[in-house]
Order: structure tokens, then C-alpha cells, then sequence
């Protein structure tokens, strides 16, 4: 299990970026922690729905650009596979804005897999999430078992997909 | 300063570069992911990614003044500017509290073209390095403070920070 362990720190092209905030790394190899969050049209959506699915859990916000630009790529990936029973829980950091606001952002960058309103608890709980995009890939007996803080490169997240579709059994 | 910084930033930066390696090869991974989860606290403590460097100004009292304050952004990172492209983009804002010393407007610098290094990219318009904002201002005769927030949300090439707020103070002599 440990071995499967892969930390992809986010990817700045300037060495004088310093390291990710890690702290949701400290998750790798536990049980993913529950939450029920509502979606974008008010309905409670839970963690523990897709047991049984390998689920990216991808903590984003509209104001964070890099955020944006891998969303598209998750997307994707959503469909592709699917298949496999993969499943993606994008879950929205922007604190005070509206289901509206967040819905709009989601639509304009071309995401239709669920787009989960904001709960400090809940970030509080992977961690912190003061870095975003900040993923977490769950296994399919609900084990984190890679998490990725910063934008990976697609062929990075498109492997740790693959890697988390293949681990834990149902 | 600035390049024992730089360097600094390097050996940070190879030190998280090492520590990866390590720890994808170690069986033990739960106590290295400790050591690490350490590290990213650390190195969260000291982030607010831009500094002001400007603490003092005289003016001549009683009269509209045009001055300068000078923030510095921590290499590596970016801040949008005060006119970002994207309106879900969260600007660049000087908010000076009402006092002795009073604002007549601020003058935003114009923001420099930066593309996100990620897929395909996105170009941003933000401020990097030194970056001065300019404000008009009426001082009373003798010491002042002229107290007041930055508000910004920075980012590196990979990933971004929610929105914080510098503490600005500034000591105003009007001679």
C-alpha cells in the first residue's frame, strides 16, 4: 500500500518557488474523511455515495488559474474512465460566493461532474487546503492514496488516475 | 539579499525535490510524510508572498502630495494586477483607513503579461518583482500614520493562495 505512494509536488518552473503546503499529505493511507456537501442545485451529496468507486476528490476555486486549466483535463478523464467506475467531486473553495457565481465559472470552464459548495470543516479536515488546486485520489475501499497540491502535468494526473483506479479493492 | 534569497529558494526547492525521491522509495512512508507535512507548515508560516518596503514619507503639510509606496512580490510568485483579464480574477486593492493623513486616490501600476505555465496556458496581466502604488495625499504638519490594507491573491506557476490582506503603516512627516 505505501509503496503505491507518489508525492507530486506542484510544479513551478521557478526553483525559487518554495515547497506545497503538505499538510493534506499527512491523508495518504487513511480513510478519505466524510462529508456531505450540497451540489449547485441544493442537493446533498455525500463521500461515502460513491463507495465502491475509485473518486477524485478536487478541491478548486474560480479565482485560482491554474485550477481552470486542469479542470478540462479532469473532465476528460471523467468520461474516459468511466467506465472503470471513476468518479470526480470537484469541491469549490470560494467562500461566500453563489451556487449562481460558482455554477456560471464551472460552465464557462466546461465541467459537468459535480461542483460541491464550500465548507471550511470539510478543508479544515483534508488538511487546510490553503494551495489550491489541491486533489485527493480515493480508492475504491475510500483510502486516499495520492494527493497531488498544485496543478500536476495531465500525463502526471491522467497516471495517478490510472494508479487509484487499480488500487484498494471494492 | 536577494540572490543569498534566491539561493535559499534553491535549496528549498532541491530539499523538497530530495525529499520526494526519498520518500517514494522508503517503505516507511507514514513517518516521512510526518517530516514533510513539518515542512509544508513551516514553509506556510512565513507565506504572505509580498512585503512592503516602504516605511516612511515626507510631504509638505497641508497640501495635495503624490507619493509612492513600493511592495515587493516574493520571486517565484505572482499577484494579479489592480485590472486583472478575468473578472473571477481577484484584483490587486490599496484600502487606506481614514485619519490624519488623507487620500485623495490611489494611481495602480499597470500590470505586466505573465503566462500560466500550465497545459496550454493562460496569459494573466499581474504585478511580479517591485511594484509601486501611487497615491494622492494631504498630510497635517509634523508625524502622521497612515495606516491601511493591501489585498491580494498571489500564486506560483502551479498553484494559487487565497486572498490576504498586508497590513500597510507608513510613517508621514509634513514639514
Amino acid at each position: 500500500m505505501s509503496n503505491h505512494v507518489t508525492l507530486i509536488p506542484a510544479a513551478p518552473a521557478d526553483e525559487n518557488s518554495g515547497p506545497p503546503d503538505t499538510e493534506g499529505m499527512n491523508l495518504i493511507g487513511k480513510a478519505a474523511p466524510a462529508f456531505t456537501l450540497t451540489d449547485l442545485s441544493g442537493k446533498k451529496v455525500s463521500l461515502s455515495d460513491f463507495k465502491g468507486h475509485p473518486v477524485m476528490v478536487n478541491f478548486w476555486a474560480t479565482w485560482c488559474g491554474p485550477c481552470k486549466l486542469e479542470m478540462p483535463w479532469i473532465q476528460e478523464f471523467s468520461a474516459k474512465y468511466q467506465a472503470q467506475g471513476f468518479q470526480v467531486l470537484g469541491l469549490s473553495q470560494d467562500d461566500g460566493a453563489s451556487a449562481q457565481k460558482i455554477a456560471t465559472a464551472a460552465k464557462h470552464i466546461g465541467v459537468s461532474y459535480p461542483i460541491l459548495m464550500p465548507d471550511e470543516k470539510v478543508a479544515k479536515e483534508y488538511g487546510g487546503v490553503d494551495y489550491l488546486p489541491e486533489t485527493f485520489y480515493v480508492d475504491r475501499a475510500g483510502k486516499v492514496v495520492q494527493v497531488t497540491a498544485g496543478a500536476p502535468s495531465k500525463e502526471q494526473m491522467e497516471a495517478l488516475i490510472q494508479k487509484t483506479i487499480a488500487a484498494g479493492g471494492a | 539579499m536577494k540572490s543569498s534569497k534566491r539561493e535559499a529558494g534553491s535549496r528549498k526547492q532541491g530539499l523538497w525535490r530530495c525529499a520526494a525521491i526519498v520518500v517514494c522509495g522508503l517503505a516507511a512512508v507514514a513517518s516521512a510524510q510526518i517530516q514533510l507535512g513539518g515542512l509544508g507548515r513551516a514553509a506556510e508560516a512565513k507565506r504572505q508572498h509580498v512585503e512592503l518596503l516602504t516605511d516612511a514619507i515626507e510631504v509638505d503639510a497641508g497640501k495635495r502630495q503624490d507619493v509612492e509606496l513600493r511592495f515587493r512580490v516574493e520571486p517565484g510568485f505572482h499577484i494579479n494586477s489592480h485590472t486583472p483579464k478575468d473578472e473571477l480574477l481577484i484584483p490587486t486593492v490599496l484600502k487606506i483607513d481614514a485619519g490624519a493623513v488623507r487620500e485623495i486616490h490611489e494611481i495602480y501600476p499597470k500590470g505586466s503579461a505573465f503566462r500560466l505555465p500550465v497545459g496550454a496556458g493562460e496569459m494573466l496581466d499581474v504585478y511580479q518583482n517591485e511594484f509601486r502604488i501611487g497615491l494622492e495625499v494631504v498630510a497635517p504638519r509634523g508625524a502622521s500614520t497612515m495606516e491601511g490594507v493591501l489585498r491580494f491573491q498571489a500564486c506560483d506557476n502551479a498553484a494559487c493562495y487565497p486572498a490576504r490582506e498586508l497590513p500597510v503603516k507608513i510613517a508621514i512627516r509634513g514639514r
